[in-house]
């Protein structure tokens, strides 16, 4: 096997393999370094990865390895530091990093001196500070002072790059990942590197506005301040806030995020490593969809239109649902909703002799491209159709309410007015019971029964995405009441697994009164006098995992932070 | 540089400058067109074409405003933001209106100890204006320029880009402005390296028998 010594370290590798600087991030071994991305070509031009490296020495004639008179290999390195980023990785490879090579730490420290000479010391104003690698970086191997007595340059500061991103242009140290992102990922051609030496940074050519899709994303792989949110400028401090892996939920892709939040309130989404869905980015679509989590939440739950408690909610729904025949009640269960709240749902009808729950589709054609957007605006439209829920037409379901047929409609978390399932006027003598996220949705005025639903940061659950990739959602934010569940997935979620919802900066005002789908829907059922015991979405989905071959294998601690790909499941669904 | 590092300020670009071409000014003839695939096809990838198809461009419409850039990046078939990256890094590429001449005048080391600023102040006086700037008549636009490689036989400038005016006195300054005004260009003048003087019996040139190389090197006035 092929072999290569870091610091006096031996590592075994085969085949093909990274950069020796990847190499080197794969094993925990940090390397400072600002211009590289895994997803994007090394240019090499931030020289802060710079380590020696050699070859054995081989005999010219023989071609034998030559030896010292200890025994040991005669190491050959380069005469200058390599750029370890576009450095291949070679059998016999020695490698010295700052670990054990004072050239490479001094290189380090001075190169760090040069990228500083014009860097703004604006860090206390700067969003980037805290998380920074600039600021890391200059801490950890950086010089202690600055030895520059000059002006520094000024450059064009607060530039509004496009609609979503703003760039601080003296603050860049031009390591053009975000042009690179332009022209190798995202393909816009939106960003370039203008002007020369001193005097350089990003920008847009002229007539050319940074608005694409997936612009913000170079405000994430921006290793300093120069490229910030227009939406999360001065907002909050990185270390106010929490961060909580999770999914993001304005189309059926599923990409894997951070839900950042600070006094209970949503303030910023960023993307999650997750090379099975969405590798290292996010659409700016699913970046700006936070403020539906923090405002226009409803006060609690009503009954008749007045404010009431949720037991008096769960008993006024399951005085309506088992007055009447199983045949009249109409179930709709989401693609908004968790697998979990929409099998629970299923239980349910099922127990009441109702047909199977139904689901609206939220289909904007046009809406999606091939890369992070689907047409789909719905996180879990897979997992509807994987529980056997059909789509409900709008043709048959509005007739269907104005023919009185129906005398019970049972919503789970979605809108069938604004979404034209039916008109207001179909409802008319229809008790309606309804889960809902938002104050506008526009069902609520003539629900019988309203139940204010956690939405997906303030839920646990498992989402199914367009390609069958089952992952779970984690609570990002505390809601009123007390819920176990909740409560230790709060903690599980933070890095040490030991938070309490309290580290959220807890603030009483902006605790929502709702409750998630495994509460409300066997809260109904409980009321009416069914047996649902089932109301743990772990032990739900380990029941599914067991119990439905669509789900096979799909229990919490296979889907994990990255989730799992279900099996195909074919046309007979 | 000198002003840069008292008043070290990058101003930016205007985003949406009007444009200075109109769209039925903005075409290739058939005979550039012609030569741009030709210099398309020299490269591995069409991108290595851009320089050439730039400096073409500049020829054809005597400076690159944002429009121009675009049409040659059109026509090499590369992104505009590329060609506006390779067209704002090179300075000798003219992204703002220039004189119908440019004066170039060296004052990096060699020429500064030879009197290039001496050379340089002159024209500006001479001119009545100031580095930088374009005279009324619009004939000329004098520059401060970094080394452009010719230290043997500074102080020197250079004419548009192009032909190098070199061993520097008043006199020659004098003598080149008279030769631009007058729509000519000055003449050619070769150069050999200094270390092969003694071989070649102190004549520098090539191209003609004799020649009286200014030796010794001329002296900043500063300096002296």
């Amino acid at each position: 096997m092929a072999k290569i010594t870091i610091d006096k370290t031996i590592f075994e590798f085969e085949g093909d393999q990274p950069s020796l600087l990847q190499f080197c991030l794969d094993r925990e071994i940090e390397l400072p370094h600002f211009c590289y991305h895994p997803a994007m070509s090394a240019p090499a031009n931030c020289r802060q990865c710079l380590v020696e490296i050699g070859n054995p020495e081989r005999d010219r004639e023989t071609g034998q390895i030559m030896v010292d008179e200890e025994g040991n290999e005669v190491i050959r390195f380069f005469p200058k530091l390599m750029t370890s980023c576009s450095e291949n990785i070679s059998d016999g490879l020695v490698v010295r990093t700052q670990r054990s090579s004072d050239l490479v730490r001094r290189a380090q420290k001075d190169n760090l001196e040069f990228l500083l000479i014009n860097h703004p010391l604006d860090c206390p104003i700067c969003d980037q500070a805290g998380h920074c690698p600039l600021q890391n970086q200059a801490y950890k191997y950086g010089p202690e002072g600055s030895r520059f007595e000059f002006r520094k340059v000024s450059k064009p500061k607060h530039i509004r790059l496009g609609p979503r991103v703003v760039l601080d242009a003296e603050r860049c140290i031009n390591c053009t990942r975000c042009t690179r992102f332009t022209s190798e990922i995202s393909k816009s051609h939106q960003l370039t590197i203008v002007e020369r030496s001193v005097k350089n940074y990003p920008m847009t050519p002229p007539g050319i506005e940074f608005d694409e899709p997936y612009s913000m994303n170079v405000i994430d792989i921006c290793p300093v301040g120069a490229l910030t949110s227009e939406d999360f400028r001065f907002k909050a401090r990185v270390w106010e806030m929490s961060s909580t892996p999770s999914i993001t939920t304005t189309n059926a892709k599923g990409s894997n995020c951070y839900y950042w939040v600070k006094d209970n309130r949503v303030l910023k989404i960023t993307p999650r490593t997750n090379m099975n869905v969405n590798e290292f980015w996010l659409a700016d679509d699913d970046r700006l969809d936070y403020e539906r989590f923090n405002d226009d939440r409803p006060p609690g739950p009503t009954v008749d239109g007045e404010a009431s408690s949720w037991e008096d909610g769960y008993a006024r729904a399951a005085h309506i649902l088992g007055n009447v025949d199983g045949n009249r009640i109409a179930f709709l269960g989401s693609a908004h909703a968790s697998v979990e709240d929409n099998y629970l749902l299923a239980r349910l009808a099922e127990k009441l002799g109702t047909a199977a729950p139904m689901y609206i589709e939220h289909v904007e054609v046009g809406s999606g491209d091939d890369w992070l957007r689907t047409d789909d605006r719905a996180p879990n439209a897979s997992g509807c159709a994987r529980l056997g829920f059909t789509v409900a037409d709008a043709d048959l379901f509005g007739p269907r309410l104005k023919g009185g047929e129906i005398d019970v409609l049972y919503v789970l978390e979605d809108d069938p007015v604004s979404t034209g399932l039916c008109t207001s006027d179909d409802l008319h003598g229809v008790s309606v019971i309804l889960h809902h996220y938002n104050e506008s949705n526009q069902t609520l005025p003539l629900a019988t029964v309203s139940l204010p639903a956690a939405t997906v940061v303030e839920t646990v659950g498992t989402f199914v995405n367009i390609d069958g990739h089952a992952q779970r959602v984690r609570p990002a934010k505390a809601i009123r009441g007390v819920n176990r569940t909740l409560a230790m997935e709060i903690g599980r979620s933070r890095a040490d697994q030991h938070g309490t919802p309290f580290d959220r900066w807890y603030n009483e005002e902006n605790l929502i009164n709702c409750q998630p789908g495994w509460v409300s829907v066997p809260g109904v059922a409980n009321a009416l006098g069914l047996d649902m015991p089932t109301t743990n979405p772990k032990a739900i989905m380990a029941e599914l995992a067991s119990t439905n071959s669509a789900f096979e294998g799909a229990t919490y601690s296979a889907m994990g932070e990255y989730g799992i790909r279900l099996s195909e499941i074919g046309e007979t669904v | 540089m000198t002003n840069f590092i008292k008043d070290p300020v990058v101003m930016m670009a205007e985003r949406n400058p009007d444009p200075v071409f109109s769209n039925d000014e903005l075409v290739f003839s058939d005979q550039e067109k012609r030569l741009i695939e030709r210099w398309k096809s020299q490269y591995p990838t069409v991108d290595g074409a851009i320089m050439r198809v730039l400096w073409l461009a500049q020829e054809k419409f005597g400076f690159l405003p944002p429009e121009v850039i675009r049409l040659t990046a059109d026509e090499v078939g590369i992104p505009y933001a590329n060609a506006y990256g390779v067209a704002t890094f090179y300075t000798q590429y003219y992204k703002k209106k220039r004189g119908k001449h440019v004066l170039d005048v060296c004052t990096c080391f060699s020429c500064q100890v030879c009197g290039g600023y001496d050379i340089l102040h002159y024209l500006e006086s001479k001119l009545g204006i100031h580095v930088g700037e374009t005279t009324d008549d619009g004939l000329f636009t004098l520059q401060e320029v970094e080394c452009l490689g010719a230290c043997g036989s500074a102080p020197m400038l250079q004419v548009t880009n192009g032909r190098y005016v070199m061993d520097l006195t008043h006199e020659r300054v004098d003598a080149l402005i008279d030769t631009l005004r007058k729509g000519k260009t000055p003449e050619f003048t070769s150069v050999t390296l200094p270390q092969d003087e003694d071989e070649l019996g102190g004549n520098r040139r090539s191209d003609v028998k004799e020649f009286q190389a200014s030796s010794p090197r001329p002296v900043s006035e500063t300096v002296r």
